[in-house]
């Protein structure tokens, strides 16, 4: 077998004993399962499995039909989502007959991913296959309770999924590195099992990450990798568990262990919550507790007062979660923030401004605010005319602007002006020069003072609070 | 022509008090001071673009010479940080050498009336310790936010919005000595839109000098042009329930112009209320209401992107509901 397969493919469960935990579920679903073996139609025609992802839905289907010798007809929802998908496959599915095994089972991932709107009638499409399907039909959810799924539920055999205790994802990971032939500390392997928070499939990448990098799996490097390697396993997983989790404690628990430092969770939210929450409603509301949370994350800052910071994760955790109310979640795979990209180039921007507004402002002889609204916006209209750039590059000249600050004025006739302005003291180099000299008469008679401030300041903030946040994320 | 250019409103600001054409009366009583060598401090208020700084700085020019800003603190109420900085500069400022045959230094505080009560407390303990070298000038756009203990101390002066000649006679005099090429009626326009504010009036005619010759149409394309129109887009594209397109003019707007959130707050503000906008008058009032939400929280420091996001989201939301 190829080494390079993943554990989760490789180690994946092919009989239900393998199956860690989940006993309930095992029971009802071999029950239900066994009705359809023998020929006997159960009252529920499908079932709906639901519970946190990596717990071992999809799992326990494959192997409970392996058991039963039944073909396993996989569809994730999130590629049939529409009335017309749903007839043209799973309607066509559910009056197939199986050419070679005893039976044909029809496993439908993610259900909770059709929209009530965008996908309309595809629940109802689904409802009238239940209702007169001569296969069984299994579905999986993260989150069963949405209101467009409740016509389903009303017709399903609702199985749950419980998350995975530490031991039995311990016991786990220790079978793979028996088989891998791996030395493993069984606290390097508690400490995975923590962080996964109940998901099997979390842990086993986690594992593999570590085993395949260093060849065994001590509790050191465990700790070492966690904190260097690449976080976005780790930011995608706190996410997920975040958007789906079902009751308040867990989605705080997402926060509070997450190895994530609450202001780079901040920035992947505001970024990721847009492409999870799709209802208006949803989008406010999430929006509204991710902006308390800055708000009290501020605060708790400001006051010293740290302990403030439990009610950032309340809002982080919680009170994203629960903002959604009746939207589905979206598909969209969550994104790096586009801020952390922009973050640097915004800060040069606000740089050049900072430095430009002071400038003008003993000049002429108003605040920064007002230059920075009365003054600034002219000078962009002067700077950004196509037509006439000379008016622009005579008033660089005139205050000796470096090309960053004509770049920012001009954005893309930024070239023109820089041309024209060259053009103008090739033209008359002499003058320009004394020009510099006559203009500047005022501006030589400030103290110096205030300049090397500013310097300072600027550096101070460079070292503040955005740098640290970058070297973290 | 000289190669190097100014803007304009720096370029023809009035240096001398006698170059100050209008506000004559409180012309007339500085230049008594000037005369005298002798003035108490002096309140100057006024709406935005009336002379007020300028004045400050022809008085200080009449009374020390071409030198004069050796002799005079500048300070600016909403660009120091906070009373303790101001303390410290008066401090030292009042240490500094005095000026040959005036017994006083000045110290021009502008946007006094950015402070909160507790500051101007503190700025009149500072009037009286300095009194007997320096004398305050504070500038403000409304009196009735500077507390009364400094009122009384201070000679008041108010100074009115320019009045149509002014402002047109301004323009026409800059525009001829410039070279440009304008209309009589652009004039007038310019003097409507600016509303006595003469920093506003030369500025929109420097601008629209670009665009060729100065008539009614440019003038008004210059007023559109100086609020970036991606502002009201963005707004429409909120209220159209198009979250992320509002999101990304956002991003441009901080990117590209620099604005921090609370400019993009105060240029909101000021969109919802154009007729541009088409929405219930009502969701005009609610839309203030959060929007006031979201300026105190980005005051209280938190983060711009997601107050604005929280804004754009609040948006998309009413904007569904009206449909």
């Amino acid at each position: 077998m190829d080494d390079r397969i993943p554990w989760v493919v490789k180690y994946r469960p092919r009989r239900v004993e393998e199956v860690v935990g989940q006993d309930e579920a095992k029971r009802v679903l071999r029950e239900w399962l066994k009705q359809w073996a023998e020929g006997r139609v159960p009252e529920r025609r499908a079932a709906l499995l639901h519970g946190p992802p990596g717990v071992g839905k999809t799992s326990l289907v494959e192997a409970l039909a392996r058991e039963f010798d039944f073909d396993v007809l996989e569809l994730n929802a999130s590629d049939y989502r529409r009335k017309s998908d749903i007839e043209r496959t799973v309607s066509v599915a559910a009056r197939k007959k199986p050419l070679f095994k005893k039976g044909l089972l029809i496993l439908m991932d993610e259900v909770d991913g059709i929209d009530p709107k965008a996908d309309e009638g595809g629940i109802e499409a689904l409802v009238e296959v239940v209702k007169v399907t001569g296969n069984p039909l299994v579905f999986t959810a993260n989150d069963p309770w949405r209101e467009q799924l409740r016509p389903l539920r009303e017709l399903c055999l609702m199985v749950e999924f419980k998350g995975l205790s530490e031991t039995a994802i311990v016991s786990l990971l220790q079978r793979i590195c028996e088989s891998e032939r791996l030395q493993c500390d069984r606290e390097a392997l508690k400490l995975i099992a923590e962080r996964s928070i109940g998901d099997a499939r979390a842990a086993v990448n986690d594992l593999q990450a570590v085993a395949e990098g260093y060849g065994r799996v001590t509790l050191d490097i465990v700790r070492a990798l966690i904190k260097g390697r690449d976080k976005s396993l780790d930011i995608w997983r706190t996410l997920n568990n975040i958007v789906y989790a079902r009751q308040a404690w867990m989605a705080k628990k997402a926060v509070t262990q997450s190895e994530i430092d609450y202001e780079t969770l901040i920035t992947w939210l505001n970024d990721n919550i847009p492409k999870k929450y799709t209802e208006p409603e949803d989008l406010y509301r999430a929006y509204e507790a991710l902006s308390r949370a800055t708000l009290q994350l501020t605060r708790s800052k400001t006051t010293g007062e740290w302990s403030l910071l439990q009610y950032v994760f309340d809002l982080l955790g919680p009170g994203v979660t629960f903002a959604r109310t009746s939207g589905t979640i979206s598909k969209e795979r969550y994104g790096f923030p586009e801020k952390i990209r922009l973050a640097m180039q915004l800060r040069t921007v606000r740089e050049i401004r900072e430095k430009l507004a002071e400038q003008l402002a003993r000049n002429v002889l108003a605040s920064k605010s007002i230059v920075k609204n009365e003054i600034i916006p002219y000078l962009t209209i002067i700077f950004r005319n196509t037509s006439n750039p000379v008016m622009a590059a005579r008033i660089a000249i005139g205050y000796r602007f470096d090309k960053e600050t004509v770049k920012f004025l001009a954005g893309p006739n930024a070239d023109n002006i820089i041309k024209t302005i060259e053009k103008i003291r090739r033209a008359k180099p002499e003058e320009v020069k004394n020009e510099k000299i006559e203009e500047r008469v005022e501006v030589k008679k400030q103290p110096k003072v205030k300049e090397e401030k500013t310097v300072k300041d600027a550096k101070s903030k460079s070292t503040g609070s955005l740098d640290k946040f970058l070297k973290r994320s | 022509m000289s190669v190097a250019e100014l803007l304009w409103v720096e370029k023809y600001r009035p240096r001398t008090l006698d170059d100050i054409i209008n506000q004559k009366e409180v012309v007339e009583r500085l230049k008594v001071f000037v005369k005298e060598r002798s003035m108490p401090h002096l309140l100057f208020a006024g709406p935005p673009g009336t002379g007020k700084t300028t004045a400050a700085h022809a008085l200080a020019h009449d009374l020390y010479g071409e030198n004069y800003r050796q002799y005079m603190l500048e300070l600016n109420a909403s660009d120091e940080r906070g009373i303790n900085v101001i303390r410290e500069k008066v401090k030292e400022f009042a240490r500094s050498r005095a000026p040959e045959g005036v017994p006083f230094k000045v110290i021009l505080l502008d946007e006094s009336d950015n402070m909160t009560g507790d500051a101007q407390q503190a700025l009149r303990r500072l009037m009286e310790l300095y009194t007997a070298s320096t004398r305050f000038i504070l500038v403000a756009n409304y009196p009735s936010k500077i507390i009364d203990p400094i009122q009384s101390r201070c000679a008041f002066f108010r100074f009115t919005p320019l009045g149509k000649d002014d402002v047109v006679g301004r323009l026409r005099y800059i525009a001829e000595r410039e070279g440009v090429d304008f209309d009589e009626e652009a004039l007038d326009t310019i003097y409507e839109i600016s509303e006595g504010d003469m920093r506003r009036a030369i500025n929109v005619l420097q601008a629209a000098s670009v665009m060729g010759r100065v008539t009614v149409e440019t003038v008004y394309k210059v007023v559109g042009m100086a609020r970036p129109r991606e502002v009201r887009e963005m707004l429409k594209l909120a209220l159209s329930g198009d979250f992320m397109g509002a999101r990304s003019l956002m991003r441009k707007l901080m990117l590209e112009y620099g604005l921090s959130g609370e400019d993009i707050v105060r240029q909101v503000h000021r969109e919802i209320f154009s007729q541009e906008i088409k929405i219930p008058e009502e969701l005009r009032v609610m839309i203030a209401d959060y929007l006031g939400e979201v300026h105190f929280r980005l005051v209280e420091g938190s983060d711009d992107d997601i107050q604005l996001s929280a804004l754009l989201a609040w948006l998309a939301l009413m904007g569904r509901r009206l449909k």
